[in-house]
């Protein structure tokens, strides 16, 4: 069974859908072709109106002296592109954010895939567990905020410092105050609030996975952690390669969690890319820059995803 | 522009027809005469007594009240809104957005208008242009020192408050020795006993320091070394953990109602909360004290003000609003909802007593934050002084490179 | 397929849960207490019951009026977005062409640019359709999201087994029918879990309804949840009560609908 992201199904026979045919011209095929092709167009049209025409209003006013104010504005050419790449404090959430996106990623699909294999597994309060997990991803970023600041709270009475002492006698640790461990409780939050979501993504892709399968391997002998890696992981590649896509993306563009837990510092350890586009752009009125910003970094983003998808593809193609 | 409509006309029909049936109906009405359209960033709760006494006062007028909540999203939703129109008529102008609010001419000059007769000159400049222009009426200022946990500081036998910052620091040490946590100060944004340092200098420079900074003719070294040397004294002699650059306001507030921590930077919104959390602390509250033979002093700032949208569509109403707010009347309804240090001549707020040492302050306008004080960039500004400050705390800089580092800050802005 | 119900995994995930969901405890303990209480002992138990705050809540904010509007706009959206998102999908699924490809590459680009980018000219566009601080006019912005349910369903699709959509298609039914009939009964799995994930979003989405909507009357209800934000200080209280009351129609829908993240298939139609 091939499957891949962007080529749609092959039929079971492994020829592709429509191909083999003669070569005269069907009526009722066209027809066929064009009421499919039809389905489109509402996609075309959210995918036009909603992100590709504010997107061109955003890229030309990156060539702007734009406030965010007032639509009367000055062509300044490529002023706000050169600013970007020459003003340190611009691009000073570069570092985190790629250690951020990278480190969520890994984590969160290390934890994500035998958490869905639990869960699909029939236990007592089955339910009951899988709505915890999920539900990290649910209240807003400024309540979790508060309740990891408390959890985190680099003085003594802060939770995971008062466990720690009382278990181990260790000392309190700056877990927001040191920018190591600042860059590192932040990933972690994100891995807790992030690994039920992608959890139950897998858990839907495990649903396709036929039952037959594990039935035959467990005749044949295999253990479950063959089951695991013969099986399932196998059948879960493209769950993967969403799940991973999703992250990256999101990862890359993640703004309200560092914000809320750190504001960004210590210094600059936990600032994001999206923090200066959102500080330039709205608290410093210099949209223009903003928007030079936004699109240097949406090209550069889409450059990690099309190489991101590449790869998996290639992984896939191996894999199934 | 007419593209655009038709193509979002289009989209919208396409999928909004079949919910045609729902949804509320299109918010804007035409401009009728009677109607005021007002946002701030203050509660519903809080403005609803007040705007329902204006409109018993003027029953022609009709205002319709939304907000957003404080500081980034508001000031990100009236961008939006002044850049397509749709702005209200009042809105709250904030050290935040008022330079780009009043370079881009977005709001109106209220100079030598009746209402700004008991409006002390503090509040007038704060949200002042050029030539004496005013573009926002302030009525409140806020101040903040330092609150005093009186039962804590009689244990370690000291009864008095410090009026100088050797004495603060004396304090300290005198706490500590004691088994006390003396002091916590969360390091997330601007430093206030730094403020009320920088304040002090300023007046006693005839309040020319920034205006000097800003023209090229000082720079932030001249005026900042000393401050920020005293400052990390607070870290320098081992009083304070480093630690308190992650620490939130919220969770200071919380160690000091828990009695953990003998002394704390509050300014008055902490009081109701300390006070609910402990209801029987003995707490007085204190301008920072001094240092170099200097007063002491406080940071603060005037209140966001109410600005006159420049193209409002019922001028005239928002005159009439604006007179109604700093009337007493008004004064008394949004004091009593929000606890906040009024500074309109004639009247007079009542306050926790904890509050007292700081009104007449805070009132007189001796009160100071440089990034309100600061003439341009002052965003820029802030978010690296509060990344060098937090190095700083970290003995990762000096006073002397964090002045430098503004200095570059600010060159680079030009 | 018979499955043993392991104790142990039980007693592990129940504790593994129990740590996972401390932030959530938290927030739920700390709404029944007084902010004395919660400011000595956050972690504890409350030592009686405290409902002031959510007779607070209930008397001074317009729930109802909240309720229904957050309804309407999710209901709407999700709808809207399954819909567009499927549609897509099964188009991308019975055509490979080469102009699909490359059309569903390009749509990926919804996921790369920063949300921030486009909230200005997004909303001049809607001022200019007057479908500003109107809930119709959040539902046209929330249609965006079904680019992201087309991505899930599109991947989804491309792994069942197209014979029986070959099936159906010799047997002379229309594209409309086999969709109706067939795929979407087929890719439940994936529409239950994009549901979801989307009613989630949306009902929890604090900047969309912030920036768009104005009047009072058309408040959702995570927007008065940021009515207890101040400029200096936020009632922690309020907004925790509130947070939670935001929370429970999620937690009821949840529990509810994820019992249907079940296979479409049945074991043994496959034979591959």
């Amino acid at each position: 069974m091939s499957a891949s992201v962007l080529t749609p199904a092959e039929t079971s026979t492994g020829v592709p859908a429509g191909a083999g045919r003669p070569p005269r011209f069907n009526w009722s095929r066209a027809r066929e072709t064009s009421a499919n092709q039809l389905f489109l167009v509402p996609v075309a049209l959210v995918f036009v109106v909603l992100l590709i025409v504010p997107l061109t209003q955003t890229f030309y006013w990156s060539f702007t002296d734009f406030t965010g104010y007032s639509a009367d504005v000055k062509w300044v050419g490529l002023s706000n592109y050169h600013k970007v790449l020459t003003d340190p404090s611009m691009l000073a959430g570069l570092g985190f954010t790629l250690a951020f996106t990278i480190g969520t990623a890994v984590l969160i699909t290390a934890c994500a895939i035998p958490l869905a294999v639990v869960l699909n597994k029939k236990f007592f309060a089955r339910n009951f567990v899988r709505s915890v997990f999920f539900f990290p991803a649910i209240p807003s970023i400024a309540i979790l905020g508060l309740v990891w600041g408390y959890i985190l709270s680099p003085l003594g009475s802060g939770v995971l410092n008062s466990v720690l002492n009382s278990l181990f006698h260790a000392g309190p640790y700056p877990w927001l105050s040191d920018a190591t461990l600042a860059r590192l409780s932040v990933i972690v939050v994100a891995v807790w609030g992030g690994a039920g979501w992608h959890a139950m993504l897998y858990l839907a892709y495990l649903q396709s996975i036929p039952a037959d399968y594990y039935e035959v391997a467990t005749i044949d002998g295999a253990s479950a952690r063959q089951q695991f890696f013969h099986i399932t992981l196998p059948l879960l590649t493209p769950a993967i390669v969403i799940s991973n896509f999703l992250l990256m993306t999101g990862g890359l563009k993640v703004f309200d969690l560092p914000f809320t837990l750190t504001k960004g510092g210590p210094g600059y350890s936990t600032y994001t890319i999206t923090q200066s586009i959102i500080t330039s752009g709205v608290a410093q009125g210099r949209y223009g820059l903003a928007s030079a910003l936004a699109a240097l970094f949406t090209f550069a983003v889409a450059l990690v995803a099309v190489a991101q998808l590449w790869v998996s593809r290639r992984i896939e193609r191996r894999v199934l | 522009m007419r593209l655009r409509r038709t193509v979002a006309a289009l989209a919208s029909l396409a999928l909004a027809l079949p919910l045609a049936a729902c949804g509320g109906s299109s918010g804007s009405g035409g401009s009728s005469d009677g109607k005021l359209t007002f946002f701030s960033w203050d509660g519903e709760d809080t403005m609803k007594p007040v705007i329902a006494k204006f409109e018993e006062e003027n029953p022609g007028i009709k205002v319709e009240f939304s907000n957003a909540p404080p500081v980034a999203e508001y000031i990100s939703t009236l961008q939006s809104r002044i850049l397509s129109g749709t702005a209200a008529d009042v809105f709250a102008i904030a050290a935040e957005n008022k330079t780009n609010l009043i370079n881009g001419k977005h709001v109106v000059d209220l100079k030598d208008k009746p209402f700004l007769e008991n409006v002390p000159k503090f509040n007038q400049t704060t949200y002042g242009g050029q030539d004496g222009a005013v573009y926002g009426l302030s009525v409140a200022s806020w101040g903040a020192g330092i609150l005093y946990n009186k039962d804590l500081l009689a244990k370690a036998g000291a009864t008095t408050i410090p009026k100088t910052w050797d004495e603060f620091l004396a304090l300290c040490h005198k706490l500590k020795d004691a088994g006390v946590t003396p002091y916590l100060e969360s390091v997330q944004a601007m430093s206030t006993p730094l403020s009320a340092f920088l304040g002090a200098e300023s007046a006693a420079d005839g309040d020319s320091m920034d205006t000097k900074i800003f023209d090229g003719s000082a720079k932030f070294k001249d005026y900042w070394v000393e401050p920020l040397t005293q400052w990390s004294r607070l870290w320098t002699e081992g009083l304070v953990t480093p630690a308190v650059v992650g620490l939130t306001g919220d969770q200071v507030r919380t160690e000091f109602a828990t009695g953990k921590v003998a002394m704390m930077v509050a300014g008055p919104w902490d009081i109701p909360g300390v006070r609910k959390a402990a209801p029987k602390l003995q707490i007085e509250m204190a301008p920072i004290p001094g240092i170099d033979g200097k007063p002491p002093y406080l940071a603060g700032a005037a209140s966001p003000g109410y600005a006159i949208n420049a193209k409002a569509k019922n001028p005239a109403a928002a005159e009439k609003f604006l007179a109604f707010l700093d009337t007493p009347e008004a004064m008394a309804l949004y004091q009593k909802a929000t606890g906040a240090i009024t500074v309109t001549t004639d009247f007079q707020p009542t306050l926790d007593p904890a509050l007292a040492p700081i009104v007449k302050d805070v009132r007189e306008g001796n009160i100071y934050l440089p990034q309100i004080a600061w003439k341009r960039a002052e965003d820029i500004l802030n978010v690296e002084a509060t990344a060098q400050l937090q190095l700083l705390v970290q003995g990762k800089a000096s006073p002397e490179q964090v002045a430098t580092a503004l200095d570059i800050k600010l060159a680079s802005t030009s | 397929m018979k499955q043993r119900r392991s104790p142990i995994t039980s007693v592990v995930m129940i504790g593994l849960a129990g740590l996972v969901g401390v932030p959530l405890y938290y927030i739920v303990v700390n709404t029944l207490k007084t902010q004395e209480e919660m400011t000595r002992s956050p972690l504890a138990l409350p030592t009686h019951l405290f409902l002031d705050n959510y007779q607070r809540i209930f008397e001074t904010v317009p729930l109802g009026r909240s309720f229904l509007n957050t309804l309407i706009v999710t209901v709407a959206a999700l709808v809207v977005q399954l819909l567009v998102g499927s549609t897509a999908a099964y188009a991308m699924a019975m055509r490979a062409s080469r102009f699909n490809r490359i059309f569903g590459a390009l749509l990926l680009l919804g996921f790369i640019v920063p949300g921030q980018s486009t909230l200005i000219p997004l909303y001049r566009m809607l001022v200019g359709a007057e479908l500003v601080d109107t809930l119709r006019g959040l539902v046209v912005i929330y249609t965006g999201g079904a680019i992201f349910c087309y991505f899930l369903i599109q991947a989804y699709i491309s792994r069942l087994p197209f014979e029986i959509i070959e099936a159906a298609r010799i047997d002379g039914a229309g594209p409309f029918q086999i969709y109706w009939r067939i795929v979407l009964p087929l890719i439940r799995p994936i529409l239950v879990t994009v549901g979801i994930f989307q009613t989630m979003g949306i009902w929890n989405d604090f900047i969309t309804p912030n920036v768009f909507l104005s009047s009072p009357e058309k408040s959702t209800l995570v927007l008065q949840v940021y009515r207890s934000v101040g400029e200096f200080s936020t009632d922690w209280p309020s907004f925790m009560t509130m947070s939670v009351l935001v929370l429970i129609p999620m937690v009821v829908f949840f529990v509810l609908t994820q019992r249907h993240i079940v296979s479409g298939l049945l074991a043994g139609s496959v034979k591959s």
